[in-house]
């Protein structure tokens, strides 16, 4: 890990991450942001796995679940990732030794990946997935992004 | 802190509220549970919202949506109501005398008397939605009004967290 510290000492030092950190309201402000747009990403991803899963709009293809949900999604992501970024300048010291940021990131990366190779593979073709590899796809997608917002809450407590 | 009910005072001092408040691992348990809660009602009730709208998921027949995702919306607010009342009790007075608390409860009640006027009267004609893209303006107005009163919930019960202002 200590290869990383330069990388977190000038993260800490940046103009942005002092600047949010000279005013009590703003990590909140960016904070209920990151929380509005998670949740609209966490929605879509138990719609779209619920889907996969075969729970819930069998009648529906795949495809086309994925195709009315990824706008709003994809651009829910870029919230997040973007308010994400300014609340770790803000504290990029207080992550650098914080456990749940890094089992965060870990998952994070993850999630990322495999959304945007496996999962995305599995939901834009016109063919329906196996049963099993749905279910598979969709609860390893799920249990990746849960892990992102159970470490995410976690570096607020510990 | 004197200035609060009754009932308020006890919920605080009581074995529960003293007990979630002093716990080191009960409150954040019940306030991750709550957290993901929300994903599970609001993060999925807002994508029939926008339906509602004419906004996402045109593809998809507007009575459709309502019949597949709101059961697991409904699960989600009974997980998300459950903790939030066991977090209201462990801050009972905290939460009585804040602001945005007060703030929030009145988001929830427009958000809940909004979804009982929609469940009971206006989604009488929602088979007939089904043949147009858009659906009828009452039907728009009800998702709109939800998304901006669980935008207000949300913002209103972070505000309540940290004390702000």
């Amino acid at each position: 890990m200590h290869y990383f510290l330069p990388f977190f000492r000038w993260c800490d030092s940046t103009w942005l991450g002092e600047t949010i950190r000279s005013s009590r309201i703003y990590f909140p402000i960016i904070e209920t942001f990151h929380l509005l747009a998670l949740t609209i990403l966490f929605g879509a991803v138990i719609v779209l796995n619920l889907r996969l899963c075969r729970i819930i709009m069998k009648g529906q293809p795949v495809q086309q679940v994925a195709q009315d949900l990824s706008p709003w999604a994809l651009w829910s992501l870029v919230v997040i990732l973007t308010s994400g970024i300014m609340l770790f300048l803000s504290e990029a010291m207080k992550c650098y030794a914080s456990k749940p940021f890094q089992v965060k990131m870990v998952f994070l990366f993850s999630a990322l990946i495999f959304h945007f190779t496996i999962h995305r593979k599995v939901t834009r073709t016109d063919r329906e997935p196996g049963r099993l590899s749905g279910i598979l796809v969709g609860t390893v997608n799920a249990l990746l992004w849960l892990g992102v917002g159970l470490g995410g809450r976690g570096i607020g407590f510990l | 802190m004197s200035d609060v009910p009754a009932i308020i005072h006890w919920m605080q001092n009581s074995d529960i509220g003293t007990g979630i408040r002093e716990s080191i691992w009960l409150f954040p348990i019940v306030e991750t549970t709550h957290v993901l809660a929300l994903a599970l009602s609001v993060g999925i009730l807002i994508w029939f919202d926008l339906r509602l709208m004419g906004w996402g998921m045109k593809h998809q027949p507007v009575s459709h949506v309502h019949k597949q995702i709101m059961p697991i919306a409904f699960v989600g607010f009974v997980i998300m109501f459950i903790s939030g009342v066991l977090l209201f009790w462990s801050e009972a007075e905290k939460c009585y005398l804040s602001g945005f608390f007060r703030a929030k409860v009145l988001f929830l009640v427009l958000a809940g008397v909004n979804a009982g006027i929609f469940e009971l009267a206006t989604k009488k004609t929602i088979e007939d939605w089904d043949k147009y893209p858009i659906p009828p303006v009452k039907a728009r107005m009800a998702g709109l009004i939800s998304i901006i009163s669980w935008a207000a919930v949300i913002i209103a019960g972070r505000a309540t967290a940290y004390n702000l202002f």
